[in-house]
């Protein structure tokens, strides 16, 4: 037990800094592409990152939100959604019918064995992050309806 | 205890460097804060004696014994990136006094259990120590960490991953999978090769042409068994598999709307156990079996439709990297698991839906009642959604969802005495598992939608409810029905009410589950959910599974809260599962990344 207790002051005195550097871990796009986040931050200078899974459903309900709003949010921002499948080897094949059956308009990518998930240390999905100029700017886990409206303040505010 | 002193000896410099004032010292300690990166997860359980359920117990006797109802499964994860290119890492994990419920069991007190260093560059990604990996979709080699199951089989060892060009990408590895706190006896290695054509030459019409091929092999020694009831009888180990040779190939093609991935595995020839039926299990002697699996996914989508189907033969597909942990009932927390056989169902979200699952079948039993080869089945899904401003579709749209699942044994005949059997190529045995299901979204409004359930299946009971097929048992049909609606108030207000029905006539009978859940905003979210087994025969049995909560989430931080009534049973993530035993108390969990 007291080592637990270590553990906890360790967090405590860490959590005090903020993530900034971008992850290196490798994703893939629909057509088997590798790229990184970083990659895509080097053409991209505000976008949005959402990791989400098909058997997700707050996930889902986000992304679904999202993309009701996403031509008003285009239009004002110029801000792109990048959403990230953490679906592995059992449910990725869902991905493409499904993006394809809702009629999403985000770019797809796949990170099928967790690489990014971990290196972001995500417990769960969804996971929604503002990225400006390769810097994590805002983290928000978990969606509840309504947040795609305080989403877009924030991207407002980095805009 | 002793790694523990060590990493914290390690990391007290860095935190006393938080503790000076200096602006050179500063501008080093953000720098370094910079280069740190982690999370943190923690989860609590306070069990607590049931009126109804009675005391607290765990099934583990020796962990019963000492009587713990405060347990704590924690995992800190820290990564340090210097150099440009360079990251090393290490990941504590800490199951204080005792691993939550129905956790591997090897999983008690603090250590650290993943550490590496990883170098990586455009071209080459190098990690000495402990790693994750998946060649294809991992029918022979997947290495992953899933802490709801008490899963994590890193390699430790060596990994070069190579992409000299676009199109061409090699791996090689070498190491020792976790199992728990420690590592297998077998060696593992392993060769990926991944080809990219459509970025080498021009296909018309094709939008992805991917090859993939990849070997793993295991070595494990091996020390022949003496036999204590006649001495005399020696093992004989001519051509006893000591190394295990497997070999996959994938091909990945898109055209137009269509899309094709398959991959088939052979694995190589390994050993057997006899039945635990027949006393205690014994090494097969001088019998040894492959196993092969074939993948196929093929789908047809467009924008506001996409269908899928998938098609799934294994046939003695369970592979680990100790020998030992293929012997009957040895292994009930499916520790050390080399490959990755999940079972290919829909993972449903209303509680009702998670009673009867399905557990993948890819093993191979030859018992003295009959025999189990593998499975073979498939799934449908189809996604479509109405056009907004048609009939159905109204103003803003409506979505439905099919999905149809069908598995069933791989049809074989078995010779015990001899011990061996014979499958048949594409024949279906029999069903093990049917489930027919539709979800229909509609949203009324800007702020209110609706989301109607129903699901149809039927399953093989003794599989459902212990996890392990037995021959011709009865069979449970099941129909569940569930509707819910989401209310969306101002200030990021909302309200959801959802109410689910299952009905059968075997097992428990009838259950009815009800769940409200209020967000107050971004941050706090508070629900109440019951399933009740109304339906039950026996009335002291006509139990509440009641649950209360609420949630905090900030930033990369999450906190949440939880008391109630836990079902028992089959509690899978990713189609792989574990059985938890019914139990009652406060839970807390706490996860952030920094």
């Amino acid at each position: 037990m007291k080592n637990f207790f270590y553990l906890l002051a360790l967090i405590i005195s860490f959590n005090l800094s903020a993530q900034e550097n971008l992850p290196t871990s490798k994703i893939e796009t629909l057509d088997g592409t590798t790229t990184t986040l970083q990659e895509i931050s080097e053409k991209n200078d505000l976008f949005v990152v959402s990791l989400w899974a098909t058997w997700c459903v707050p996930c889902k309900n986000e992304l679904d939100a999202i993309n009701d709003v996403y031509p008003d949010w285009q239009e004002e921002t110029n801000v792109k959604v990048f959403a990230i499948s953490v679906d592995d080897s059992r449910t990725v094949s869902r991905v493409k019918p499904l993006i394809n059956g809702k009629a999403w308009e985000f770019t797809i990518l796949l990170d099928t064995n967790n690489d990014l998930k971990r290196e972001l240390g995500a417990a769960t999905v969804p996971l929604t992050l503002i990225i400006k100029k390769g810097q994590v700017v805002y983290r928000h886990s978990g969606y509840t309806p309504g947040a795609e409206d305080a989403l877009f303040e924030e991207i407002k505010k980095h805009n | 205890m002793n790694k523990t002193a060590i990493i914290i000896v390690i990391l007290i410099p860095f935190l006393s460097f938080s503790q000076e004032k200096g602006t050179e010292k500063n501008t080093f300690i953000n720098q370094f804060l910079n280069n740190l990166t982690g999370s943190f997860e923690s989860n609590a359980h306070w069990y607590i004696n049931d009126r109804t359920l009675g005391r607290f117990e765990d099934p583990n006797p020796e962990f019963d014994l000492k009587n713990e109802h405060v347990r704590v499964n924690s995992y800190l994860r820290l990564d340090y990136s210097f150099l440009d290119n360079f990251t090393v890492g290490l990941q504590t994990e800490s199951y204080e006094p005792l691993p939550l419920l129905s956790y591997y069991p090897g999983y008690i007190g603090t250590e650290l259990s993943n550490y590496y260093v990883n170098f990586r560059n455009n071209k080459l990604d190098i990690t000495v120590g402990h790693f994750y990996e998946q060649f294809g979709s991992g029918l022979l080699l997947r290495a992953f960490e899933e802490r709801q199951l008490g899963l994590n089989n890193a390699i430790r060892g060596g990994r070069i991953n190579y992409r000299p060009t676009n199109y061409l990408n090699f791996t090689a590895l070498y190491g020792k999978n976790r199992i728990g706190f420690e590592h297998s006896d077998g060696d593992v290695f392993g060769l990926d090769l991944g080809l990219d054509l459509i970025k080498v030459m021009d296909i018309e019409g094709l939008s992805r042409f991917k090859l993939g091929a990849s070997y793993v092999g295991k070595n494990e020694n091996f020390i022949a068994p003496v036999d204590e009831s006649d001495p005399d009888n020696q093992f004989d180990t001519t051509n006893f598999p000591e190394l295990i040779n497997s070999y996959a190939f994938s091909l990945d093609i898109d055209f137009g709307k269509f899309f094709i991935n398959s991959e088939y595995s052979i694995k190589g020839k390994d050993i057997l156990y006899s039945s635990a039926s027949l006393g205690l299990p014994k090494i097969i002697e001088g019998k040894y079996f492959d196993g092969n699996a074939i993948l196929l996914t093929t789908g047809y989508t467009v924008k506001g439709f996409g269908v899928s189907g998938t098609f799934r033969r294994l046939e003695n597909m369970t592979s680990f990297s100790d020998r030992q942990l293929l012997k009957p009932a040895s292994n009930p927390f499916g520790m050390g698991s080399l490959n990755y056989t999940p079972a290919l169902t829909k993972q449903h979200d209303y509680s009702l839906s998670n009673i009867y699952l399905y557990q993948a079948q890819s093993g191979l039993f030859i018992q003295n009642y009959g025999g189990q080869a593998g499975e073979i089945g498939g799934q449908f899904d189809f996604y479509y959604s109405f056009k907004k401003g048609s009939t159905i579709g109204g103003k803003y749209g409506t979505k439905l969802t099919a999905n149809l699942s069908y598995w069933s044994l791989l049809d074989a005949t078995f010779d015990q005495s001899n011990s061996s059997y014979e499958a048949e190529l594409f024949k279906f045995g029999e069903k093990l598992y049917r489930d027919v299901n539709f979800e229909l979204k509609k949203k009324w409004s800007k702020n209110w939608s609706s989301v109607l359930f129903y699901q149809n299946l039927a399953i093989n009971k003794n599989l459902a409810i212990e996890g392990s097929y037995i021959p011709n048992d009865q069979q449970i049909n099941s129909n569940i029905i569930a509707a819910e609606t989401t209310r969306k108030l101002s200030n990021g207000r909302s309200i959801r009410l959802e109410a689910q029905h299952l009905s059968t006539e075997e097992d428990k009978k009838n259950w009815a589950g009800t769940t409200l859940e209020y967000v107050a905003n971004r941050n706090f979210a508070f629900y109440i959910a019951d399933i009740y087994n109304y339906g039950n025969d026996d009335d002291d049995d006509k139990v509440h599974f009641y649950n209360l909560g609420g949630s905090f989430t900030k930033g990369a931080t999450r906190v949440s809260l939880n008391y109630g009534r836990q079902r028992g049973g089959l509690f899978c993530v990713g189609g792989v599962c574990r059985i938890v035993p019914e139990n009652t108390g406060l839970t807390l969990n706490f996860t952030t990344a920094f």
